[in-house]
């Protein structure tokens, strides 16, 4: 049983019997996966608050032959998201970004881009206390990373080029539609420029994307698309994307 | 092929949908009731009937009762100024055990957790803010977990009920007594700075 050391983003953790918790993790070193934390659920059980949502932690686990769920032997605190979730607002876009990972990243293969990715936007919106170039950033890299961008010129139905008509987007769909192939809950998408703009924005880093104001409305319609398209690949409602709206 | 006969099947396919029960347990206890008498299985399934039927939330503070409202709320010898807002029923057990609170209590069903798709609209508050918009209550205690769905629940009552002029606090979070703060991890110690108080 080799012990391995890596960092790691803590997405969520799930009860397991009376004292231990299942962790899911997105590791640097190996990828996302599953993992148990052995009394974990005790008042004083040596990880503390470390498996709280979205904590950035090192640790050491064992991998096990054959087996999908391996164990954590110990792990130490490298930077708490604890705080800033105090703030509901924020909790739900960190969560957001925690369930999104979960759901999108596969299972043990290892992808540093989209770590660093996650914990630069996390770190953005604890130090801004901004969540929305954060999201939208965030949801259009994975989306690049993981090789679900869409051409937006084109209709992503029959392939026409779209120009300047009007564009559709919907549930189900990996891309703008056209007016012949939306089907009839599609709604129509007003943010072209704005769409332009924010894909210019995201080829620099996100520290980078300051100084211009940009409200939630403003990004909205164009984060509204984005998250379409992630469901659309992912075949499933996101729990947390309701949320994003209601705060 | 079924491994068992259908009830039986269906009887250890219902006990596993139960909390901490899992494959084995749920079998264990499905033999254990094949072979109970059925004056036994007869009383267990009228226990869970009764305490379906019987038991409702209170519609002052939410905690599970018989009478509406609960004993604590008619419980005239308690102080009516200070409410303490816990996350669950047994969380109020909790509470209670201690024997040092004698104000009132309200059950929230639940703190808010984006991960479980539980925001504000899924807690019980309703019922909360008219009992405070009363204005007896001059003090409301937040005993929510101390992980981040308890804080983020903790303030956001804070920031929803002190325009009331209503006096908010936390319960203190930190250190688990009879541990050593050489085991404590960095946000452990962190709380237990900022929950410190004059000796
Ligand atoms: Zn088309
Ligand atoms: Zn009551």
């Amino acid at each position: 049983m080799p012990l391995r050391e890596t960092e790691a983003l803590v997405l969520r953790t799930y009860r397991l019997g009376e004292a231990d918790k299942i962790a899911s993790l997105f590791t640097r070193q190996l990828g996302r996966l599953r993992a148990v934390a052995a009394g974990a659920q005790r008042p004083k059980s040596r990880y503390g608050g470390m498996l709280e949502p979205l904590s950035y932690i090192r640790l050491w686990i064992f991998e096990r032959e054959n087996r999908d769920l391996l164990r954590i032997n110990s792990a130490e605190l490298l930077e708490s998201f604890f705080d800033m979730q105090k703030d509901y607002r924020l909790q739900v876009a960190a969560q957001f970004v925690a369930e999104v990972a979960d759901r999108f990243l596969p299972e043990r293969e290892v992808n540093d881009r989209a770590f660093r990715l996650v914990l630069a936007v996390l770190r953005t919106m604890k130090q801004s206390g901004e969540t929305n170039r954060p999201l939208v950033y965030f949801d259009y890299w994975l989306l690049r990373l993981g090789g679900f961008l869409p051409d937006f010129g084109h209709c992503t139905s029959c392939g026409r080029g779209l120009a300047d008509a009007p564009v559709y987007y919907a549930a189900g769909f990996e891309g703008l539609l056209c007016e012949d192939c939306r089907p009839p809950q599609a709604m129509l998408f007003t943010a072209r420029e704005r769409l332009a703009r924010v894909v210019e924005r995201c080829q620099a880093t996100l520290s980078h994307w300051t100084g211009e104001e940009e409200s939630a409305g403003d990004l909205r319609e164009v984060r509204h698309f984005f998250e379409e398209l992630i469901e659309a690949h992912l075949e499933r409602k996101l729990v947390t994307r309701p949320l994003l709206d209601e705060v | 092929m079924k491994d068992y006969a259908e009830p039986l099947a269906r009887l250890i396919d219902e006990l596993k949908r139960l909390p901490g029960i899992g494959q084995k347990s749920a079998q264990r206890i499905a033999f254990h009731l094949e072979r109970a008498s059925p004056e036994e299985a007869e009383r267990l399934a009228r226990a869970i009937l009764d305490a379906k039927e019987k038991i409702k939330l209170c519609s002052l503070c939410n905690n599970l009762t018989e009478q509406d409202p609960c004993e604590y709320c008619t419980d005239a010898r308690r102080d009516q100024e200070v409410v303490c807002v816990v996350e669950t029923p047994y969380n109020l057990i909790s509470v209670e055990k201690t024997r040092e609170f004698h104000g009132l209590y309200h059950v929230l069903h639940g703190a808010l957790s984006p991960l479980q798709g539980i925001g504000p609209e899924q807690l019980k508050l309703k019922n909360l803010i008219e009992r405070l918009k009363g204005g007896k209550i001059r003090e409301l205690i937040v005993a929510t977990n101390p992980n981040v769905e308890g804080e983020a629940t903790a303030i956001y009552l804070s920031k929803l009920i002190k325009p009331l002029g209503i006096k908010v606090t936390r319960i203190a979070m930190g250190i688990p007594v009879g541990s050593e703060l050489e085991f404590a991890d960095e946000v452990t110690m962190l709380k237990a700075i900022e929950g410190r108080r004059e000796i």
